[in-house]
């Protein structure tokens, strides 16, 4: 620091200036934050107590704004709502975060029920040919858009060409509606028109698919396929779902992002079950949920591993507000047979019986999920228990592993993860340590983010992860959905690079099949035959856990994207 | 002077042409795929190509740039391809911005109302116990690191805590002080912003301490300072009049070189007390390859330095000729 | 620039007296034990560690402070005690690491800059203002995570895949990052001070008898700028720890189960701060270590400061 003096006066100049720029800076800001807070609906800085370490909560219900989560005074639902959803263009949906909010405010022509059966949703019925390969759907006459304008079979066209438009952007295009005829064109620009979907009149319409697929109807309930208004899409912009017009049983009132999603009752909605909450306000990003479920600020929410053993103790008052209910997934250990030493079967299948899973999943998740021994997991239509079961057994695996190509000179590992922070990998470290002390494998972990991740698995051919581990989650309900995609040779979700050519000519066995019996037998073989190869170790089968205050009713979390929020009431 | 300003304004153009080519080049050539994370474990080959193809992706990498920096002088910073799935990057900015500026602004204010006495307080009774202990306040406050800070004062307040004088028979029930740790990011009207704004503010206490506490001990030793006391000032006089006005005058600079600062969050307490603001969107951002809203954030951020470290230049090329001709 | 005189006519005793002002003032002898432990520990950390750092034990988790287990079992059962030893090795290591990284593209960049101005001083002062310009941590972290994926191809395709495996390309990944932004403080710095000493009598005079600039800059400049070097680097080490830690939490740096700090306190502390106070000691002993550590730098960082510049603590 100089301290020469004849600098002095500049100093006090510099010094004022940069007082009053920042001074300005901030005058400006808080100035802007002001009048933003201003602008907020239902809000006054000067209605909240001044911040300072002695500010006490607002009493709730004397301060009826939409700001402070208030309390149920009405027929309001309150759940924690998480990050905020990615979109809520029904054209946009791939994940589920999303995909619950777009299936309250939009609808279909069909739906899942609670069951996860496929049932009428706008269509009221339909035929499919004798080829299997034409549905004519009649649509009912009574559904309208949440403006009040009739829904036409012109505005199901409008809606499928919508996401066949490759303008659109619509990353699930293909998965959903590629079996349309058509679709694939005009995404590829080669068409203008969907071909396969045909207005018969205002209210019937014919959709034709390339091939009989028992699945397809599964397909149709996903939000890709769900009715959009043209108006609205065309006079909102990109951004047009600020203030969506969809047809389903709930409207969306506000969406403050990062803070709070707001819906509403749909007063005029065509369904059988009617919307019963006024409201339902999901809490963006607010902290703990646990923590404010248990001060009545949530009706409801997820237990995480956290709270998970308090609130399995009978004697906790959380036990009797405790719902269990599977989740359609399977998590899978991956080994990929290209790389060595996992081009050997004996050392995929003595890994699988090194690693004690029941001990893992006592451990590292407290019980939550459950050990798996299948593919398919329990709830989905041909799951069945096999006949022997996968077992902990050490020294079986260490015989396996020296009757192996292996033997003695196995490489060293490198077991690669999704994870951010330690705790991510709590599970694989225990696996790992397993396989040291039974095998005396040397496996190192590697943890990398989702983005690197899908990257590399993208390609089976090209992968140089040797190891890893992937949940894989029910799109729709059907077998096919886990054995078709993840162990079809040519699949490119074939993570382990597995290749059996009697796996294939069963696959293709069930997919022709028309009597669902034969063809779940036919995939149940196909099960078999892969687990017996070991490409994969099936680890667990996530369930999901929930907590509901008594007075809220019929309250559900569906494996799969349904509406739900029709069904839950409050009574007290 | 107006060269000197003038120069170090032309670099402006050049150094965000320099940062945004690194940013984009990271962005394109890097590892992971936006579109990769967008899909997800159901990346259909077909629905990439495609996707790449309409956005643009397959072209050569100049032509992109090209693409980015027309559209991005025209005002378009693109649209978010992930995380807020076809938001136009300037209204998420807009949104996240006087987001963390807000936070900042308090964390800035929390800072001089606490460095600012401790320093004096310090500088004044040099090398006491008082002193000390300041100085080792002020320090622990930096020591902490923030992902251990932020579960520990979450914690404290958002439990019931009981303390028992059993000796006097006396007991007291602090908390929940559930607004705090609770609810969602309302504004700096709102509890919420306390406890965030407190642990940012601890960097920022302990440079105003310290260099209050040396500026302080500089001035107190200047002559004039002598001076006054030889003429029989009150001490007190002495030290608000004379001492405390000539050592705010560092203050003041350092205040400009935060204004910079202002833009950028920290995203490790954003991200833990969900506020909304510039440094979560990064950090989504970055995690979701979204690097529309990434190139924009760093431009964004470089601009604001390059203006407050230009405030501090002036002030030092006014206060030392020799640097002036950098 | 009072400072740099007094400084030169104290040289011959320099070290002598800088060793007693340290010794006398209790906070920075306090933070040179605490750092002295911490080197200790991390130099002999298989023998002060009483189990191995990944032994798990599942039968005996989240199990209390004992007398087996002085800081309590993690998760896994694995000794917390053990682990937190470890971790001072993977803290000194990196510190070490960066910290050399540091010096050796801050100093000569630095110097060279100031020596010379004109474009070579344009062209470094630029690449550390953008350098600065990117957010902080969210810049090393990017930098991290965006060479780690190639710096591991490149290894395995490169037949290093056994080191690879063996976690020093973490190592070597947090480092880069930290050492290739950190540089552009200390070279800002260099650059002041060699501006300068530059003009002062001693200097010139060997500009004019034609003293190479290399030699200039080696001899007589860089000597005379060691003082705010060294307490700007005794400064930073803390916060390369808890940046170190920061990457780890983010699951960047160290790959579990070997332990870092960072990676510990993400660990547990993310997990059981909500379960005090049964678990208490999980999350308080490994952020208080990292915290007492970074203390300790900033505080002997701190009496450094004051025994070299004795007139103005800055």
């Amino acid at each position: 620091m100089s301290n020469s003096e004849n600098t002095g006066g500049n100093r006090w100049l510099i010094g004022i200036i940069v007082i009053l720029l920042v001074a300005l800076c901030g005058a400006v800001c808080v100035g802007g934050g002001v009048l933003y807070f201003l602008m907020q609906p239902g809000s006054s800085p000067l209605a909240q107590p001044a911040p300072g370490f002695g500010a006490t909560p607002p009493a709730p219900g004397k301060q009826p704004t939409a700001r402070a989560p208030v309390a149920p005074s009405r027929n309001i639902l309150r759940l924690p709502g998480g990050t905020d959803p990615r979109t809520l263009d029904p054209a946009q949906v791939n994940d589920t975060n999303a995909g619950e909010y777009v299936a309250e405010i939009f609808s279909g022509l069909v739906m899942l029920d609670q069951n996860l059966k496929v049932v009428p949703d706008i269509a009221e019925k339909w035929d499919v040919s004798e080829d299997r390969k034409t549905y004519t759907f009649y649509l009912r006459k009574e559904v309208k858009f949440h403006d009040g304008r009739p829904v036409t079979a012109q505005d199901f066209k409008y809606s499928i060409e919508r996401v066949a438009n490759p303008a659109t952007l619509s990353p699930t295009a293909e998965n959903y509606l590629g079996d349309i005829i058509g679709v694939r064109e005009k995404l590829s620009r080669k068409a203008a028109e969907v071909s396969g979907v045909q207005v018969v009149d205002d209210y019937t319409v014919k959709i034709t698919i390339d091939a009989p697929k028992s699945y397809f109807l599964a397909k149709l309930t996903f939000p890709t396929a769900y009715i959009v208004d043209k108006n609205n899409v065309e006079r909102g912009g990109r951004t047009w779902t600020d203030k969506p017009n969809g047809t389903g049983p709930f409207k969306l009132k506000e969406y403050v992002r990062a803070q709070r999603i707001i819906l509403a009752k749909n007063e005029n909605y065509y369904g059988e079950s009617k919307p019963k909450l006024d409201e339902v306000q999901f809490i963006l990003s607010g902290g703990s949920a646990m923590t404010m479920y248990e001060n009545g600020d949530l009706e409801s929410v997820y237990v995480t591993i956290s709270d998970i053993e308090r609130v399995s103790d009978p004697n906790s008052p959380l036990n009797k507000q405790l719902f269990i209910g599977p989740s359609l997934s399977t998590g899978f250990i991956v080994f990929n047979t290209r790389k060595p030493p996992f081009d050997d079967p004996k050392v995929r299948q003595a890994f699988a019986l090194a690693i004690d899973r029941q001990k893992v999943i006592d451990v590292v998740y407290r019980k939550m999920p459950l050990v798996a021994s299948t593919i398919l997991p329990p709830g989905m239509p041909g799951y069945a228990e096999p006949a022997n079961k996968l077992t902990y057994d050490p020294a079986k695996a260490k015989q396996l592993l020296a009757e192996s190509k292996y033997a003695g000179k196995l490489p060293d590992i490198t077991w690669t993860t999704i994870g951010a922070g330690g705790s991510a990998a709590q599970n694989v470290q225990v696996m790992a340590g397993m396989l040291k002390d039974n095998l005396g494998a040397r496996v190192s972990i590697q943890q990398t983010d989702d983005a690197s991740f899908f990257n590399t698995i993208d390609d089976p051919t090209k992968n140089p992860y040797q190891m890893f581990d992937v949940g894989w989650a029910a799109d729709y309900v059907d077998p096919q959905n886990f054995l078709d995609i993840l162990f079809r040779s040519t699949s490119t979700q074939n993570w382990a690079s597995y290749g059996n050519p009697e796996v294939d000519k069963l696959l293709d066995q069930a997919a022709l099949e028309k009597d669902s019996t034969t063809r779940f037998k036919l995939y149940q073989q196909a099960e078999q035959l892969i687990l017996t190869d070991a490409p994969v170790i099936p680890f667990s089968h996530s369930r999901e856990y929930w907590l509901t205050k008594p007075y809220v009713k019929g309250m559900i979390y569906p494996p799969i994207i349904i509406p739900r929020l029709k069904y839950v009431s409050i009574e007290r | 002077m107006t060269a000197f300003i003038l120069r170090r304004l032309l670099w402006l153009p050049v150094l965000l042409f320099f940062i945004s080519l690194i940013t984009f080049a990271l962005g394109v050539y890097g590892p992971g795929d936006p579109l990769q994370v967008l899909l997800g474990l159901r990346a259909n080959p077909e629905t990439i190509e495609r996707l790449r193809r309409e956005y643009g992706f397959d072209q050569p990498f100049h032509i992109q740039y090209l693409n980015y920096v027309t559209n991005a002088l025209q005002g378009n910073f693109g649209y978010s391809l992930v995380k807020y799935r076809d938001q136009p990057v300037g209204a998420l900015i807009a949104q996240a911005l006087p987001v963390t500026i807000q936070l900042n602004l308090v964390a800035i204010f929390l800072g001089l109302g606490i460095g600012v006495p401790l320093g004096l307080i310090a500088g004044l009774k040099r090398d006491s116990w008082i002193d000390l202990l300041i100085r080792g306040i002020v320090i622990a406050g930096i020591s902490l690191p923030i992902i251990f800070l932020n579960p520990v004062l979450t914690f404290l307040f958002s439990r019931r805590h009981d303390l028992v004088f059993a000796a006097a028979n006396l007991k007291f029930s602090i908390g929940p002080i559930l607004p705090m740790v609770q609810g969602y990011w309302d504004g700096i009207f709102s509890a919420k912003v306390i406890l965030p704004a407190f642990i940012e503010s601890l960097g920022i206490i302990a440079v105003m301490t310290r260099q209050m506490r040396a500026g302080m001990i500089e001035v107190l030793s200047e002559d004039y300072i002598r001076t006054a006391r030889a003429k029989g000032l009150r001490e007190r006089t002495v030290i608000l009049r004379h001492a405390m006005r000539n050592a705010l005058i560092p203050i003041a600079t350092i205040l400009g070189l935060m204004m910079g600062g202002l833009v950028a969050g920290s995203f490790l307490v954003e991200n833990w007390f969900g506020v909304p603001g510039v440094g979560q969107l990064a950090f989504d951002a970055l995690f979701a390859r979204d690097y529309y809203i990434t190139m924009a954030l760093v431009l964004l951020i470089a601009v604001a330095y390059v203006f407050s470290n230009l405030v501090v230049d002036i002030t030092y090329g006014l206060l030392d000729p020799r640097i002036r001709k950098a | 620039m009072a400072q740099s005189d007094l400084f030169a006519t104290r040289r011959q005793s320099a070290q002598a007296y800088i060793l007693r002002r340290i010794l006398t003032n209790p906070p920075a002898a306090l933070g040179a034990i605490v750092i002295g432990l911490m080197f200790v520990t991390a130099l002999f950390a298989p023998f002060i560690a009483p189990y191995a750092y990944d032994q798990q034990n599942l039968d005996q988790i989240e199990k209390p402070p004992s007398a087996a287990h002085w800081f309590g079992t993690d998760a896994l059962g694995r000794d917390m005690f053990s682990r937190i030893v470890w971790g001072a090795r993977s803290a000194v290591f990196v510190i070490l690491m960066v910290t050399l990284v540091n010096l050796a593209l801050g100093i000569p960049l630095g110097a060279l800059a100031g020596y010379l101005e004109g474009w070579a001083d344009t062209i470094i002062m630029r690449v550390a203002d953008i350098l600065f310009a990117f957010p902080g941590l969210l810049f090393v972290f990017f930098v991290a995570s965006t060479i780690k994926p190639g710096v591991m191809h490149w290894a395995r395709s490169s037949g290093l895949s056994e080191l690879a495996n063996t976690g020093y390309l973490d190592y070597a990944v947090v480092i880069l990052a930290l050492g290739v932004i950190g540089w552009a403080g200390l070279a800002r710095l260099i650059r002041a001070q060699v501006l300068t000493i530059k003009q002062r009598e001693f200097v010139l005079g060997a500009r004019a008898i034609g003293v190479p600039t290399s030699r200039i800059i080696a001899r007589h400049i860089l000597p005379n700028a060691v003082t705010p070097i060294i307490v700007a680097m005794s400064m930073g080490l803390g916060d390369i720890a808890l940046s170190e830690g920061y990457l780890s939490f983010l699951g960047i740096g160290l790959q579990p189960p070997a332990p870092s700090w960072g990676n510990i306190i993400a660990e547990n502390a993310g997990r059981y701060w909500r379960q005090f106070p049964q678990m208490i000691w999980l999350v308080f002993i490994p952020g208080l270590v990292l915290a007492a550590i970074v203390f300790a730098f900033n505080f002997f960082g701190d009496g450094l400061n004051e025994a070299l510049n004795p007139e103005i603590s800055d």
